[in-house]
């Protein structure tokens, strides 16, 4: 076939979003998405480059076959169900939670970075297309087709445990049950999802959403055991000894606190505290749930990532006023763009190059003000190529009834601690080969568990790696005992 | 997926048992660990002391406190099923010889854990001593749910001194000390006699483990909702405790810190009880 040249249209197709008057004031879903006339019309921008090359390819950690979707959306533009169909089927051979990632992932920095349409005008809008995929597929159930076509036609090759239920774990886990494994996740919440599911909000992720995905595993025949606190409930080697490997998923959890005078004070939130009442507890609703939150009318949230940006947007859903305060400069902040976009529109205000030295309470021991000192940056760098940045010996003080602390979280310790043989390093993160293979064998780890705070791309990444990894080493191990 | 409620008996004027069947837990429950429950799909995750884990099942000493141990109460009979029991989380107690020992308990949490802690502590060849007490002959609980039965001494209080000895466990376990019948002190209940416990015990270097009662949500340390001053170092009560060193806890803030929702749960309380005196429950 030859290919017509396309002609270059240097503009996004624009995906609608809810006005910000409307959405302030509650968790549904900001973005709207494509539908399917305006995603075949941002699918025909593409330029196709081969697939050997395409360097949006390059930029995706788990190398989905761009163009080769976006491709679909085109070629089978007259049957709307086909075209997806096809176009998901590209999707699920290197990701199987679009509907996640299209969401969630920094595709500036990522796949959409690297697209050649963005040298002459907007990149590709990558990530609203394969959330189109996902969605209009779920909608039409384009899902089940392929699921029924998917699922495994031997059985019974081996049993693993998976750990954790986020996105390392749950991306194992299908990929597993895909090849013929009889897989368990083992899961310390009541609800499957991980920060999926605790952290991110309503307005970013709709749990239906979630709740659909995780849906599609238990089709492929996986078993969620929940309320199971591995290094608890059942230790490493009582897994070990009832499968043949596990996988260690289990995120990177803990919030890092600062210790500083009034940390104890009552309306200091670390942001997973306040993020899981609103998300997975549905504090929002309270008192119709209840779980209570409780926020004042001045709120300070402190990091600038996306839990950051998360907790400030719930914080201002809740009536809140919300400053975010850093003590890097604005090009630092970690976020992805469209988070820090939306919270500007929303009203977040920020403030940079602020470190918070005090927080100040009142006589009932609630926090009243946040005392900072004033940074600035040098031109010497830090490995990661951010500034270094020194304090000044000036002082603010911000008035505040409610902070957020979002300045990063560390591995839960709770399985290295009970598991001896299990390998960690200083940060927490669990030690792993160049099979994600841990210090005990039959053990495989991925996702923020070896990370420290990644995203879900790489930690889906390396549940994908992994599952190949544990099938290479059942079969090894069977070879050998035969 | 639930959990089912296998029995259940009042005990006294403000508190309950309850018997859930929750086999993942009780394989594996060791004295001074607890576990999260949820009531139903809008509840909020308790944490809760456990009496004892046997074939499969384990029972609670629940007060009817708010919303969530309200809806227990009232809703959920014998039957029934809970949304979600977690655990066992938190760490054991150290269970070895200590000589003679004293498990100290003033309210509901910690008179279930006297029950369970002095049990074990038996079994390790330890002189057993259990000090319960109870504001008054109401809320004292029938015999059979006290710790008699694995202590070798047995002391039972109440404040106003309608049934047993009046006073409080701080005034029989200042006697014990002055005879020099105490080797160690474990101790739960309120948080309020906890501090006061921390200072009797201090002057005489008496070690003193009690349960450091944190508000919590996940009990697992991963939203730092329990954090407590201990030693000048924040720890988390779910993961690190919950029994500390009561004599590096900085109990003021602990105390401070429990009541950070009063609001929000008096509000949810008072809707909760309008509700079921509308339905004619109450
Ligand atoms: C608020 C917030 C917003 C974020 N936003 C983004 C974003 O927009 N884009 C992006 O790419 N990344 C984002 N991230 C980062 C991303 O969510 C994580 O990198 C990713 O979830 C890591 O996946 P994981 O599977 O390794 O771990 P997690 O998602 O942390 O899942 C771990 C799971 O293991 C369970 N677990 C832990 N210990 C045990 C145990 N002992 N036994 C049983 N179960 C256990 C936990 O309950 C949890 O369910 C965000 C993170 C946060 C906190
Ligand atoms: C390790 C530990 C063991 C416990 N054991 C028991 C027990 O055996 N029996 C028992 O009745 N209670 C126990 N509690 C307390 C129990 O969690 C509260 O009774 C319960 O949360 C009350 O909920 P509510 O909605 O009925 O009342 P609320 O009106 O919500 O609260 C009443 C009081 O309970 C405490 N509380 C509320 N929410 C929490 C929470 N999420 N975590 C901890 N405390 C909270 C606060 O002090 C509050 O003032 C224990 C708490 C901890 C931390
Ligand atoms: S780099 Fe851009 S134009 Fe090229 S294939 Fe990828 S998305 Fe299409
Ligand atoms: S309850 Fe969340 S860290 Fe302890």
């Amino acid at each position: 076939m030859v290919r017509k040249r396309p002609k270059l249209i240097k503009e996004r197709v624009p995906t609608p979003e809810r006005p910000v008057e409307e959405r302030v004031k509650s968790f549904v879903e900001v973005n709207l998405g494509y539908d399917f006339a305006s995603a075949v019309k941002e699918a025909e921008r593409c330029l196709q480059c081969p697939v050997e090359y395409a360097p949006c390819i390059k930029g995706c950690p788990v190398h989905i076959n761009i163009p080769g979707f976006i491709g679909k959306l085109v070629e089978h533009r007259d049957d709307p169900n086909k075209a997806v169909k096809e176009a998901l089927r590209v999707i699920w051979g290197d990701n199987t939670l679009p509907a996640v990632t299209g969401r969630v992932c920094p595709q500036e920095e990522q796949c959409e970075m690297n697209c050649v349409m963005g040298k002459v005008g907007d990149p590709i809008n990558i990530g609203k297309l394969e959330r189109f995929v996902a969605d209009y597929a779920r909608k039409h159930s384009i899902e089940d087709e392929l699921l029924a076509e998917m699922r495994p036609s031997v059985c019974g090759k081996g049993k693993v445990a998976v750990v954790g239920a986020g996105p390392a774990g749950l991306t194992c886990a299908g990929e597993l049950a895909k090849l013929g494994y009889d897989v368990t996740i083992y899961e310390a919440l009541h609800k499957p999802g991980g920060v999926l599911i605790y952290g991110i909000p309503e307005f970013r992720l709709p749990k239906e959403i979630l709740d659909k995905e995780i849906a599609k595993l238990r089709e492929l025949g996986v078993e969620i055991k929940l309320d199971h606190v591995v290094g608890k409930t059942v230790t490493l080697e009582e897994l070990l000894e009832e499968y043949d490997a596990v996988f260690i998923g289990t995120g990177a959890g803990t919030p890092k606190l600062l210790n500083i005078p009034g940390i104890l004070l009552d309306r200091i939130y670390s942001a997973n505290e306040f993020l899981t009442r609103v998300n997975l507890m549905k504090a929002y609703k309270f008192p119709e749930y209840d779980e209570p939150i409780a926020v004042g009318k001045k709120t300070i949230v402190i990091g600038a990532g996306n839990t950051a940006m998360d907790a400030a947007r719930s914080a201002l859903r809740l009536g809140s006023e919300v400053t975010i305060a850093y003590r890097r400069g604005r090009e630092d902040m970690t976020a992805r763009i469209e988070e820090i976009q939306h919270a500007e529109e929303e009203g977040v205000k920020f403030e940079f190059f602020l470190n918070p030295v005090e927080f100040i309470g009142d006589e009932n021991g609630r926090v009243k003000a946040v005392k900072f000192e004033k940074m600035k940056p040098l031109e010497e760098r830090d490995k990661k190529g951010k500034r270094k940045i020194v304090g000044t010996g000036e002082y603010v003080t911000l008035e505040a009834d409610t902070v957020i602390i979002a300045i990063g979280l560390e591995p839960n310790r709770i399985i290295s601690e009970e598991a001896t043989g299990l390998k960690v390093n200083p940060d927490g993160t669990l030690v792993v080969d160049e099979n994600l293979m841990t210090s005990i064998p039959g053990v495989f780890a991925g996702g923020d568990a070896i990370r420290g705070e990644a995203t879900v791309i790489l930690a889906m990444g390396d549940g994908k790696r992994a599952a190949k990894a544990i099938c290479d080493y059942i079969e090894k191990k069977r070879k050998a005992n035969a | 997926m639930g959990y089912k409620i296998t029995k259940k008996e009042n005990l006294s004027a403000i508190d309950f048992f309850m018997e859930v069947e929750a086999p993942h837990v009780a394989r594996s429950w060791k004295p001074g660990q607890f576990v999260v429950l949820i009531v139903d799909e809008k509840g909020e995750r308790v944490p809760m002391s456990v009496y004892y884990a046997e074939d499969g099942k384990i029972g609670m000493f629940i007060r009817r406190h708010g919303v969530t141990t309200f809806k227990l109460w009232y809703e959920k009979q014998v039957g029934d099923e809970l949304l979600s029991v977690a655990g066992p989380l938190g760490k054991p107690i150290e269970v070895k010889y200590y000589g003679n020992v004293v498990f100290a308990s003033d309210a509901v949490c910690a008179q279930a854990e006297s029950y369970a802690t002095l049990k074990a502590m038996k079994e390790a060849g330890n002189y057993t001593i259990a000090i319960q007490s109870f504001e008054n002959k109401d809320n004292v609980y029938p015999e059979k749910f006290l710790a008699k039965p694995v202590a070798d001494e047995h002391y039972l209080t109440t404040d106003d001194g309608s049934v047993g000895i009046k006073g409080h466990y701080l005034d029989v376990l200042k006697e014990l000390i002055e005879k020099d019948k105490v080797d160690i002190v474990f101790a739960g209940g309120k948080l309020g006699s906890l501090k006061k416990l921390a200072e009797l015990t201090r002057p005489y270097g008496i070690p003193t483990i009690v349960t450091v009662r944190q508000i919590m949500v996940d009990g697992t340390g991963m939203c730092g909702s329990c954090r407590i001053l201990y030693d000048g170092q924040i720890k988390f009560a779910c993961r690190d405790g919950p029994m500390f060193d009561a004599h590096k806890v900085d109990w003021d803030d602990v105390i401070k810190r429990d009541a950070r929702f009063v609001e929000q749960q008096n509000l949810a309380r008072e809707r909760y009880l309008q509700k079921l005196r509308e339905k004619g429950v109450i």
